[in-house]
């Protein structure tokens, strides 16, 4: 009986590795400072200038959510998922973008500096005005990218082909 | 000689390929209605860097510039100037509204794109 209870509790804690609380407060207020939304399903939420800063949202799924001019700064954003979203404008500034998905995402204007970033799919996104400054773009991939007007300024590899 | 005929000739051929914006709603229609065509209106600002791509990238794409030229009049709205016609709401720009000759939105694009999707999303909405 114990084994089957610890089990469960193990399955329980696999299932929502994030914080409930952190999601409602997400939802109600529209905001949640260093929370914890990691494997978080954030897709049916409107997170448009939300401030989720400063938070663990590693494998959290952003994928179609409406999120522009929404701040993730210095958060915790590796192998999130972002595909298809509507970005424009927002705050990645200190995040963790390790093995980040922003396929067809649209960030124009979105800010990247100071960000780790590595190993991202930024194919077929728009990032027209974004800022890319302080990163290494080294293993990260642009096919297709909409890189109109983009700044990049004191990166490992400049500008992306 | 013939080098001025050339460069005259090709002047000529990139001013006609330009799209040309009206700014009066009423024209435009009335102007869709003379050339059987129909009103694609862009709403847009000079700050927004999607609107921007659009106008000098996308709507110089081949394709898509004489796609547009053969099936819309494109009405320019700025969202710090002008007042959508009443009727037609916007949640963000650029939007597209593409009305049909009595007036009234029958499909609409919301954000921009690379040449050949948007050139799909055109032809979707034809």
């Amino acid at each position: 009986m114990k084994k089957i209870v610890i089990f469960i509790l193990i399955c329980t804690n696999i299932i929502f590795a994030f914080d409930v609380k952190d999601l409602q407060a997400l939802k109600e207020d529209g905001y949640c400072t260093q929370c914890d939304l990691s494997y978080a399903d954030l897709r049916d939420i409107d997170l448009a200038m939300s401030d989720l800063s400063d938070s663990n949202l590693s494998h959290a799924n952003f994928n179609n959510t409406l999120a522009h001019k929404a701040d993730f700064s210095r958060s915790d954003l590796s192998y999130a998922t972002f595909e298809n979203s509507n970005i424009k404008g927002a705050n990645f500034t200190g995040a963790n973008l390790k093995n980040v998905n922003f396929f067809e995402a649209r960030i124009w204007k979105g800010n990247f500096s100071n960000s780790h970033i590595d190993k991202c799919n930024f194919n077929e996104s728009a990032l027209g005005s974004a800022i890319f400054k302080n990163n290494n773009l080294k293993n990260s991939t642009f096919k297709d990218a909409i890189l109109y007007k983009t700044i990049y300024k004191q990166n490992v590899i400049g500008i992306p082909k | 000689m013939k080098y001025l005929v050339l460069i005259f000739v090709l002047a000529i051929s990139l001013i006609s390929s330009e799209i040309k914006f009206e700014h009066n709603f009423d024209k435009a229609l009335q102007k869709a209605k003379n050339q059987h065509k129909e009103v694609m209106m862009m709403y847009s600002a000079v700050w927004c860097p999607e609107c921007s791509y659009m106008k000098e990238i996308v709507f110089k794409n081949k394709k898509v510039n004489s796609y547009i030229q053969k099936h819309f009049i494109v009405l320019g709205k700025d969202i710090d100037k002008d007042k959508l016609p009443s009727g037609f709401k916007y949640i963000g720009i650029p939007t597209f509204f593409f009305i049909d000759k009595s007036g009234k939105e029958k499909g609409r694009i919301i954000g921009g794109g690379k040449a050949d999707k948007f050139l799909v999303k055109l032809r979707a909405i034809k």
